[in-house]
């Protein structure tokens, strides 16, 4: 099982990587959320991986560690509150440069 | 329990509420002055706090290292002033008219404010990292402000850089967290100077990986390369208050890199010095060369930013006390300098019409005896020249470095660094004072004459700083101490917080 | 507290104050200007007076300040011997300067800046020589060139003065660096860099293995500073300043600066053999060059600035040559230089000034015109080619005799005597050359006025100088001898050894090569104008002025290029280099041996496997198809729920909830922006780069996957075991996720938060009224299916955002999912009945909705300073309320309902500010 989820991690990055590495701004953007699914999952392991044992006290005689919950918590809307600038970004360039290179000017490589 | 501490998080913070209620623009001012200037007065009384010791202030009374704890000490005392008295002015500069080309400008500005205090004041790293994202945040949308297309596209390649940098801060910080189980400085001070050697390689590889997030954000080389246009395109205020943001990296590595990889980190101590060095020395040299190289006066100032950062970093990854010292020392003179020279550079190009900040020969302008003694003076300070703080800040890294393997490369550059800065300012100075036409530009918009208010206050500061060497020295050589003894300093941070509470 | 203590910071202080003076005064007359700027080095003088006795009974009063003591950089001062003689002539010179410049610089020149930047730099000239601190020196030399830069500049609008003040100083001002890296050595060397305590330590400084690199370095800066070959070209360049500056900087004071550091640090460095070639081999080299090189100049002052060059060449190479009496000598003719050269400059700048022309090809006869001058001009060039009864004559009379016994060069020695004589020819040479082609040598041709005598106080500054010419010359002993003494004795470090001043030794060799010199260079003169034709002399292409140009010009446009060419403006660049040296970094961190410290893992279950499977084909879809984008985006959206699920199958309820809503959320987001950008985008990167990228990606999963790996399969301690303990206790709920969030790590929040509000506020402030895009605005689909549906779902979602929100504390939930549920059902609503009517049906405000959420959980925070307890400090109860049973009620809740409202405002705000954007969006939908 660590093995299916190290490589889901290892997956997402991959493809966050390529696509953040593209010339247009959606796909950049797409590779930006599959960016942090990848690092939202990586710190989430950093706290170990249990089955049912939500930290809900009372219900279990063990729990999951619950800090890395937190802190992934706050970063996926962290990570929300960025894409949803970036793409009102992206979609004033187009707007103000006529193009949705990443580069603000067409052809530029 | 010193409730002054967090202070500078939340003025800026309540003021930036106040300044988003429909209030109109002369309200807003006001309020954003007042408390600016009010940021200025208590960050100088929190110098002298910290000189008396370091203070801890245990959020929602949670003893550190489970609750977020802020630490006050000469270093964090210092960048919080350094902030203040620089948004102060960029603030005077804004009120020139730029804060009414877009929306927002004064609570943006103040979240920024809030966002840089919290980062140099918070003892947590993953807090560091949300207040890395508030500071960016803020920093992408005043980027934004006053529109304009060349904004959009240096905007899209900031926030890129920057988002993916954040995800590396993120890594790191799951490294950190699945080697040592917590995420106070302070406390990791002292877990790593006891790592067990198979957590080694993680706990090495975290430290290294926010090396680079901080080194892109201090726009070290390799990764300098959005600074120039990000900075070219902000407008003045902003960019003013930008180079303040691209000095958090810089602080960032000294804290982090300082405290919990230090001295005393066994086998990790100094883990990144060794990378850090010669990406500062090449920081250092190609900022001199961007900076011959520059076309305007305001890609010039960039270059000379990224050139400090360089220095300051060298004398960093010294990984002495000496270093650390000079560090400091050279960083509070290249901030005020160069933010500084932003400011001036934004009065040039108003009155040169249509040349604007270019460095070509143009028309001559109205006011260019006060333009130019500031050029003058902000020159000097900027190319680190005598007699201002930036000659005495670049002795005194040599001087720390002179016990260095180093040695040769450090001098060499570093010299080489500040030939260049002055061989580009004395080009950007000739033309715009020197080789012009007599007549004045054709138009020039009367709301700019109050502009070099704010660059000649700053101007002055820079001279008073070399004026106050001795102090300022003796002040940073506290916290240069207390980097010498990383785990002491850990272990007394922990304590404190824990007194607090009682 | 002596008279000293107080004078000497007075002195050094004086003319940077003084500034001021001709600032103020100037608009008004000239006369006015002048006096206000001559005032300041007539005080000095004054102040100097009473510590002379002292200082001549061998005395040194000294005074010193802390400045930066960590860094070793007193203010301290020291008048000695040598000292002494500069801080006389400096002001002394400075006052005739000023009385010709007053005369010389024309009513409509800004006179008051001029005489501004004088006096800065007569400052940074008696900081330099008064300076017993090394560091403190440094700092002065750098002013100097800092000053001498804006005085050659004087006439900006000049092309000659700016590139001859560029070139300046580029040169000095490098000089000035490498001087103070020399300082640094020498400091560490010594660990001191207080002068006077450097000087003690001759020996063991000339033992250090740091002593060459230290000596290269000072001496750089002395031989820029003194124009020294091959750095001499920034000194004719400079002729392009007014003649004052020349006059001042050029012959007395600035280039003079050179060699009294070498002489300054002569006890401590020479002595060695090392010094004797350097300093005495580059001042033989200028002295012959500078000499040779002045006959062919047709400008006068091009002249008198090779001249120049040789003469500090001479005086160069005396202080190298490691004999006493050569010191001697070369503080006398450092005494001697100063009042010949400075004189013919003067001159020179009147017969510029009366003429028009500076020429020697024109001008000529002007005897007839302006006889007075010419007498001057006639004794003080006599003075250069050392004719005797004058100083010159005496001065390079003992240069001679010290030529003649010179140790280190052994077989060869006779080079020495040979060159010096050399040099002597031609300086006669080009001293009659001046004499000759000025005053007699046919008429003036095509001058544009008519010469003649210039005011009488023009010239009342050469006489004086001309008269001490002519004292020195017949009365040394009784004029010079004293202070000659006392400043040898400090260039010496021990009194000054026993020396005859008398005109007369007897016939013997230094006679001999003077009688040489005289007869040769006459000769040479005669011939190159009867065999050369002289006049037709043209300089070559290779002037280190050209040079200079040329490299300069070289290294802005290579600058240039390679900033242009590392920041090329490429964001895929950028990012391509940002991920290599992370892989680079992370790989290299993990090289090292990891002990696989396995603990048992878990299972794989089939669902486990079918999530997993699900994942990569919808990942490979959407980096595959990402080109048509809404195929991407559908994929895209697939993967975010698998993620989710991982949250819950991995007992993590809240990011499960979490992930979700957001997951709704930025889908919808992306299909609003969708509508903005084009639906596909061509294929344009080269392959050499998509597979570049593919490496880079491919490299970045090993190495997450990695990280995850051994994340995974390490035993792990933290200090959450705190949380699970005081969650219920002290934090009062049971759901420890949910009380970290708020309670526990409440600062994240707020901060997270804040993220949102500040990211909502600038995505209104960019694409708020006003802003909206020029194109690409499709209309979205709209369904009336969808519409009824979330005419349903809106109560539904309100509600279960509430119960979302109560359960929150004690169960999954809280302020964060509830607001996103609220914000995301009102996300659909807008998409389904486009703007207009939902804007008509929920007329929140939500931009006070933001400021408001985000007062609330600041003021809850700041509540707890009312009860002295730090930010964010919370309270809480259950009270038991009849039906509703015990709820929770906690300063925590008030917290959360701020975040609550802060999401829901940030979402709606985000989306409204999209909406608007679509034209179709304006038009109202009206219900079936």
């Amino acid at each position: 099982m660590e093995a299916l989820v190290a490589s889901v991690i290892g997956i997402l990055f991959a493809a966050g990587v390529y696509l953040v590495l593209r010339a247009r701004t959606f796909p950049v953007a797409l590779g930006l959320t599959f960016l942090s699914y990848g690092v939202n999952l990586m710190l989430f392991v950093a706290g170990g991986m249990v089955f049912d044992r939500p930290p809900i006290i009372g219900t279990r005689e063990a729990y999951s560690d619950p800090l890395p919950q937190a802190l992934v918590l706050t970063a996926i809307v962290i990570g929300f509150g960025m894409i949803a600038f970036f793409l009102a970004l992206a979609v004033g360039a187009k707007g103000d440069l006529g193009t949705d290179h990443v580069d603000g000017r067409e052809g530029s490589r | 329990m010193n409730h002054w501490v967090i202070a500078p998080v939340a003025l800026p913070f309540a003021t930036a509420l106040l300044t988003m209620l429909p209030l109109g623009l002369r309200a807003q001012r006001a309020l954003a002055i007042a408390s600016t200037l009010l940021l200025a007065l208590i960050s100088l009384r929190l110098v002298g706090l910290a000189g008396q010791g370091a203070e801890v202030y245990a959020l929602g009374a949670w003893p550190p290292p489970f609750g977020i704890a802020l630490v006050l000490d000469p270093l964090s005392a210092m960048m919080v002033t350094l902030t203040a008295f620089c948004g102060l002015a960029a603030l005077m500069h804004a009120l020139s008219g730029w804060d009414e080309r877009g929306r927002d400008f004064h609570p943006l500005f103040q979240f920024q404010l809030a966002g840089l205090n919290g980062a140099f004041l918070t003892g947590d790293l993953f807090n560091l990292f949300v207040f890395f994202e508030l500071m960016l945040i803020a920093s992408y949308c005043l980027l934004q402000h006053g529109a304009g297309g060349a904004r959009r596209a240096a905007g899209i390649h900031y926030v890129v850089l920057n988002l993916v940098g954040s995800t590396l801060f993120l890594v790191g910080v799951a490294l950190i967290y699945g080697a040592t189980g917590t995420l106070n400085l302070a406390d990791l001070a002292m877990k790593v100077s006891s790592i067990a050697p198979h957590q080694e390689p993680a706990v090495r590889a975290a430290a290294l990986l926010l090396m680079v997030v901080f080194a892109l954000k201090a726009a070290l080389l390799p990764l300098y390369f959005w600074l120039p246009a990000t900075y070219g395109a902000a407008a003045a205020p902003v960019a003013a208050i930008f180079v303040v943001l691209s000095k958090v990296g810089v602080y960032a590595i000294l804290r982090v890199h300082g405290l919990v990889f230090g001295p005393d980190a066994g086998p990790l101590a100094h883990a990144v010095d060794a990378w850090l060095m010669p990406a500062a020395l090449a920081t250092v040299a190609f900022g001199g060369i961007g900076a011959l190289g520059a076309s305007t006066l305001r890609e010039l100032c960039g270059y000379l930013a990224i050139g400090s950062s360089g220095l300051v970093l060298v004398s960093a990854a010294l990984g002495t006390e000496a270093g650390f010292l000079a560090a400091q020392f050279y960083l509070v003179h290249s901030v005020i300098s160069v933010a500084a020279l932003f400011l001036l550079a934004d009065a040039i190009a108003a009155s040169r019409g249509a040349d604007g900040d270019r460095i070509c020969r143009s028309t001559a302008m109205d006011n260019s005896m006060l333009y130019g003694i500031l050029f003058f003076v902000l020159a000097i300070a900027t190319a680190g020249l005598p007699p201002l703080a930036g000659f005495m800040g670049k002795a005194m890294v040599l001087v720390a470095a002179l016990r260095d393997p180093a040695f040769g490369w450090i001098l060499f550059i570093a010299l080489t660094g500040s030939l260049l800065n002055l061989l580009a300012l004395a080009r950007a100075g000739i033309q715009f004072f020197w080789h012009c036409a007599h007549e004045p530009a054709p138009e020039i918009r009367e709301s700019w004459r109050r502009n070099v208010s704010a660059a000649a206050f700053l101007a002055a500061v820079t001279v008073a700083l070399a004026a106050a060497a001795g102090p300022i020295a003796a002040y940073a050589s506290k916290s240069a101490a207390q980097h010498a003894s990383a785990y002491a300093y850990g272990a007394e941070l922990l304590k404190k917080g824990a007194e607090v509470l009682r | 507290m002596t008279f000293a203590d107080i004078a000497l910071p007075v002195i050094v202080a004086l003319p940077f104050i003084g500034a001021v003076l001709p600032a103020l005064a100037a608009r008004a007359s000239a006369n006015r200007i002048a006096w206000a700027a001559a005032a300041v080095p007539l005080a000095i003088l004054a102040l100097l007076a009473p510590m002379l006795p002292e200082v001549f009974a061998g005395g040194a009063p000294r005074i010193s300040l802390e400045w930066l003591p960590a860094l070793g950089l007193n203010f301290s001062l020291r008048l000695d011997g040598l000292a002494m003689l500069f801080a006389l002539l400096i002001p002394a010179i400075g006052i005739l300067i000023i009385l010709y410049a007053r005369y010389y610089l024309s009513s409509d020149e800004p006179m008051g800046r001029f005489f501004v930047a004088l006096l800065l730099f007569m400052g940074a000239m008696m900081g330099i020589v008064l300076s017993d601190n090394l560091l403190l020196l440094v700092i002065f030399w750098e002013l100097t060139s800092l000053t001498s830069f804006l005085l050659i500049g004087y006439w900006s609008d000049r092309t000659d003065s700016r590139e001859g003040a560029r070139m300046a100083l580029a040169v000095t001002g490098t000089g000035g660096l490498a001087l103070l890296g020399g300082a640094v050595l020498l400091g560490h060397i010594a660990g001191t860099y207080e002068i006077s305590e450097i000087l003690a330590m001759g020996d063991l400084i000339r033992a250090s293995d740091l002593y060459m690199p230290a000596l290269l370095l000072i001496l750089a800066g002395a031989f820029t500073k003194s124009a020294q070959f091959p750095f001499h070209f920034w000194l004719p360049a400079a002729m392009a300043a007014p003649t004052p500056v020349s006059a001042y900087l050029h012959s007395a004071t600035m280039v003079k600066a050179g060699l009294f550091l070498v002489a300054r640090l002569h006890p401590a460095l020479a002595g060695t053999d090392a010094w004797f070639f350097l300093v005495g081999g580059f001042g033989l080299v200028t002295l012959v060059f500078g000499a040779y090189a002045a006959m062919f100049k047709h400008d006068l002052k091009g002249l008198l600035a090779y001249s120049t060059i040789s003469h500090l060449g001479l005086i160069m190479l005396l202080l190298g040559m490691n004999t006493e009496l050569a010191a001697v000598a070369a503080v006398f003719h450092i005494i001697n230089h100063a009042t010949f050269k400075a004189s013919l400059f003067m001159a020179a700048g009147i017969i510029d000034h009366e003429t028009g022309s500076r020429d020697m090809r024109r001008l000529g006869g002007l005897w007839r015109y302006m006889p007075h001058t010419a007498v001057l001009a006639i004794i003080a060039a006599a003075s250069m080619a050392g004719v005797p009864l004058l100083n010159g004559f005496l001065s390079k009379e003992m240069f001679f005799a010290e030529a003649l016994h010179v140790k280190e060069l052994g077989a060869v020695g006779w080079i020495l005597p040979l060159a010096a004589t050399a040099a002597g020819v031609f300086s006669v040479a080009y001293s009659v050359r001046f004499i000759h082609d000025v005053f007699f040598n046919g008429e003036p041709k095509a001058l544009q006025k008519t010469p003649h005598e210039p005011p009488r106080w023009m010239k009342i500054p050469v006489e004086i100088l001309v008269a001490i010419c002519l004292l020195v010359g017949v009365l040394p002993q009784l004029i010079v001898r004293p202070i000659l003494d006392v400043a040898s004795g400090a260039v010496l470090g021990v009194p000054a050894p026993d020396y005859s001043l008398a005109i007369w030794h007897g016939f013997n060799l230094p006679l001999l090569m003077s009688v040489v010199a005289l007869a040769g260079g006459v000769a040479v003169y005669m011939s190159l104008q009867k065999l050369y034709r002289l006049h037709a002399h043209e300089t070559g292409p290779w002037t280190g002025h050209r040079i200079f140009h040329g490299l300069h010009t070289g290294l802005l446009r290579s600058c240039a290029a390679a900033s242009a060419w590392l920041a090329n403006g490429s964001l895929q660049r950028y990012v391509a280099v940002l991920v290599g040296v992370s892989l680079l970094v992370g790989f290299v961190a993990f090289a090292q041996q990891i002990d696989p410290q396995q603990q048992t893992l878990l299972p794989v279950t089939a669902p486990a496997a079918a999530g997993w499977l699900v994942l990569v084909i919808a990942t490979f879809v959407a980096v595959r198809r990402h080109r048509s984008r809404f195929t991407a985006l559908i994929a895209t959206g697939a993967v975010g729920l698998v993620v989710s699920a991982i949250f819950a199958y991995f007992s993590a309820p809240d990011l499960a909830l979490t992930q979700l809503v957001v997951e709704t959320a930025s889908v919808i987001l992306l299909v609003l922006v969708l509508r903005f950008l084009p639906q596909m985008s061509s294929l344009e990167t080269l392959l050499r780069q998509r597979v570049r990228d593919i490496g880079l990606a491919a490299l970045s999963g090993v190495g997450a996957g990695g990280i995850a790996w051994w994340l995974l399969t390490r035993p792990h301690h933290s200090i959450s075991e705190y949380f699970l303990a005081n969650s219920a206790t002290l934090g009062g709920g049971t759901n420890v996720v949910n009380v970290i969030l708020v309670d526990f790590r409440g600062f994240d929040t707020l901060g997270e938060v804040t993220v949102l509000a500040v990211a909502a506020l600038g995505v209104m402030a960019m694409l708020g009224a006003g802003s909206a895009p020029r194109e690409g605005t499709t209309p979205a689909s709209r369904s009336v299916m969808l519409a009824k549906s979330a005419q349903i779902l809106l109560p539904a979602a309100l509600l279960t955002a509430l119960y979302i929100f109560l359960r929150g504390h004690n169960l999954p939930g809280g302020g964060f999912i509830a607001g996103l549920v609220a914000g995301a059902s009102g996300v659909l609503l807008y998409v389904a009945n486009g703007i207009a009517w939902s804007e008509a049906r929920l007329r929140f405000a939500y931009r006070s909705l933001l400021t408001g959420g985000l007062g609330i959980a600041f003021l809850t925070g700041a509540g707890s300073w009312l009860f002295g307890a730090p930010f964010l400090t919370s309270w809480h109860s259950h009270p038991h309320i009849p039906l509703l049973g015990e709820i929770p009620l906690a300063t925590a809740v008030a917290f959360d309902v701020g975040i609550f409202l802060t999401v829901v405002g940030t979402i709606m705000l985000v989306l409204s500010t999209l909406g608007r954007l679509s034209p179709e969006g304006d038009e109202p939908w009206k219900p079936s």
